[in-house]
């Protein structure tokens, strides 16, 4: 498990990453999401290393995290970046040498990769003689190589086309069923959804949300459907209810307190039928859309 | 992660991948062929030239002539000297003349009336011919005149030669100075531009494809400044000892080594003084690199190492007396300079030490100073950075 515990940093007067906190569990796929210049990148390059710190600190396993520890780390940077001018296979095994592989593993790992991405036959290819979608798939293979220990991906997602999306999120999978831990912020709310365990908002460089999908749906506002026919235009009346939506039998609504919710209940039994009456669960962009504009 | 532990340091494979690319690199490959067989065939032309035969035919029509020729042939021989001349003898002046106008002469020579010499060509007179003749009929006029003053031509010249002497050096050994010096001045001077800025632009690529932020993660960035700056010396050193060896092997096999023994003690300190002053460069370019933005950026910022460069060709070229001196022990211009004063005059090894000890500590604390810029900068987006800024940037 990764943890970043008040992780600060300030450029010049401008506080861009303010005393955040958060877990990346093992095994798991942590979102990380909120707006452009929220901090993400920032705390994504403090966490590899890339960017100094201004206080705070990131453990691995409880210890605070060393360059040798890091060295191990796979990252995928914002700004895309390999040799253009190089055959995609060579510029892999270089990275997975550095990366402390054999060359001979290097060689085989990428060619692995590249044939999973469907990028078998161009292995002599320049880099710059792909498409950029297949140069992101280049990229995501460069972080993935060399087997990391964590992940840390900064929009991995971006530029690619769905069966892209699909291979790369099997690839992660694979990694988070090994026990890897997993961050990659991104800004396709339905992914994130889709694809992660926890999610963590950041909005102007505060964690303003954090936790499992359940924690976050237990924090989010509590709402209920109800269809009670005939019509359920009646529920505007009630005391400690505030009506989101009314079309005929059917309203959306959101409670005070759990009484309010009870005596609801109990006035739409006597009031008619009552179809359905449910918790909304919300989705992963829903709530984040509702963190965000508190 | 599939602990294999690494094989070879970071820098190392750093190190190797620079070599690799490079000699990869068709247009590099092709250029450093091109000088190749520029070297070669300068030298085997020079050779030529030196041991191409003159010949010369002079026609003459009587035996004062024909002795003036045959005298002109003896000197032309003489010392291992490759000038003949071949006296043709015609009835008279005027078919002395036809053959050459005929071409089968280069010129004649001929007396008039009141004994005035004449040499006629046809077209031109060749200065070889010119002077070969004025030489012969010099001696052929001190030995008629001395004869007719009842003495002899060896009487009249005795105590006219003196022999050379320098207090500092010998006069072979300066113009072998600075020739080699011309030569060690241009062999630096395009491995430092040409090595210098595939540094520089191998740093600005990564900096501005920003792959160095997945190396930095995997390796010190440390590592990734010496690997760049060590491969790039292997290149540097491997293109000099190619170009050095195919000078000294044409040398050899054309047959005119003889100065090649006098200027090896100086070519390998050239060597050493070299790999010291390429390393300090090479610092100088890595930083450079680090601080553009864009290779545009390269072009204005390159300036003062390209002085530096400069300055140490034109020690190497024109440098004399105490300025030599000073500039020996001046790190970078030294790598030049420092061998030429040891080819021209004998200098006390110390002096080498000192001037090598000196360089180094220059290669070393640019190499420092070079790392902290290289590390701040590298990771920099945004436009160009001058040198203070650099300095004072937060990692």
């Amino acid at each position: 498990m990764l943890q970043v515990r008040n992780l600060t940093r300030r450029f010049g007067d401008k506080t861009a990453v303010d005393s955040v906190t958060f877990d990346i569990p093992s095994g798991q796929m942590t979102g990380f999401v909120g707006a452009n210049g929220a901090g993400k990148t920032t705390t994504m390059r403090m966490i590899m290393g890339v960017l100094s710190t201004t206080a705070g600190e990131i453990l691995l396993d409880g210890e605070p995290l060393t360059a040798e520890a890091r060295s191990s780390f796979g990252y995928m940077p914002e700004e895309r970046g390999l040799y253009p001018k190089q055959p995609i296979l060579d510029q892999l095994v270089y990275l997975g040498q550095l990366h402390r592989m054999s060359g001979a593993a290097a060689r085989k790992g990428a060619i692995e990769l590249l044939e999973r991405f469907g990028l078998g036959g161009r292995t002599k290819d320049k880099l710059e003689s792909l498409s950029l979608g297949n140069q992101q798939r280049v990229q995501i293979a460069a972080s993935l190589l060399h087997k990391p220990t964590v992940l840390i991906l900064d929009e991995p997602f971006s530029g690619l086309d769905p069966v892209a999306v699909d291979s790369m999120v099997e690839l992660l999978r694979e990694r988070t069923s090994a026990g890897v831990p997993v961050l990659f912020s991104s800004h396709q709310l339905d992914l994130v959804d889709r694809l992660c365990d926890n999610m963590v908002v950041l909005q102007q460089g505060k964690v303003i949300a954090s936790g499992t999908g359940d924690d976050l749906r237990a924090q989010a506002v509590n709402r209920h459907r109800i269809t009670i026919s005939p019509d359920a235009g009646w529920v505007r009346d009630e005391p400690g209810v505030r009506v989101l939506d009314v079309a005929g039998p059917t309203a959306i609504l959101q409670f005070d307190d759990d009484d309010a919710r009870q005596r609801l209940l109990a006035t739409a039994l006597t009031r008619g039928s009552v179809e359905e009456f449910a918790p909304i669960r919300p989705s992963l962009s829903e709530i984040y859309r509702e963190v965000t504009a508190a | 992660m599939s602990t294999v532990s690494r094989p070879t340091p970071a820098w190392a494979i750093v190190t190797l991948r620079e070599v690799m690319v490079k000699a990869r690199d068709r247009s590099y490959l092709i250029s450093t062929l091109v000088t190749l067989v520029l070297i070669v065939g300068v030298v085997v032309f020079n050779a030529y030239m030196s041991t191409k035969a003159e010949e010369y035919t002079v026609a003459v029509n009587d035996s004062a002539a024909t002795a003036v020729v045959d005298l002109a042939h003896e000197t032309g021989q003489a010392d291992g000297g490759n000038t003949s001349f071949e006296a043709v003898v015609a009835s008279s002046a005027e078919g002395a003349e036809e053959l050459v106008s005929s071409e089968e002469a280069d010129a004649a020579l001929t007396r008039d009336a009141d004994g005035q010499w004449m040499l006629t060509g046809n077209e031109e007179l060749s200065s070889g011919l010119q002077q070969g003749m004025t030489e012969a009929l010099r001696a052929y006029a001190l030995e008629i005149n001395a004869g007719e003053a009842g003495t002899t031509s060896e009487a009249l010249l005795e105590g006219s030669e003196f022999e050379t002497a320098l207090l500092n050096g010998n006069a072979e050994n300066q113009f072998v100075a600075q020739f080699t010096g011309f030569v060690f001045g241009f062999l630096f001077y395009m491995a430092a531009i040409i090595f210098g800025m595939a540094i520089a632009t191998s740093v600005l690529e990564e900096k501005q494809n920003r792959v160095v932020e997945i190396l930095a993660t995997a390796i010190p960035i440390r590592q990734l400044l010496y690997g760049k700056v060590a491969g790039n010396t292997i290149l540097a050193m491997i293109q000099l000892a190619l170009y050095a060896g195919a000078a000294l092997l044409a040398l050899t096999f054309t047959g005119t080594a003889d100065s090649v023994s006098t200027i090896i003690p100086a070519s390998g300190w050239f060597l050493v003084f070299f790999l010291v002053g390429f390393l300090i460069l090479a610092s100088l370019w890595a930083m450079l690199g680090s601080m553009a933005s864009r290779s545009e950026d390269l072009n204005n910022s390159s300036g003062p190492v390209l002085t530096v460069i400069i300055a140490a060709l034109f020690a190497g070229l024109f440098a004399k007396g105490q300025l030599l001196v000073v500039a020996s022990f001046v790190p970078v211009i030294s790598t030049v300079a420092m061998p030429v004063r040891m080819l021209s005059s004998e200098i006390p090894l110390w002096e080498t030490f000192v001037s090598l000890a000196i360089a180094l500590a220059a290669a070393y604390a640019l190499l420092r100073f070079g790392e902290k810029i290289y590390r701040r900068a590298v990771m920099q987006g945004g436009g160009a950075l001058t040198l203070r800024k650099a300095m004072k940037l937060e990692q």
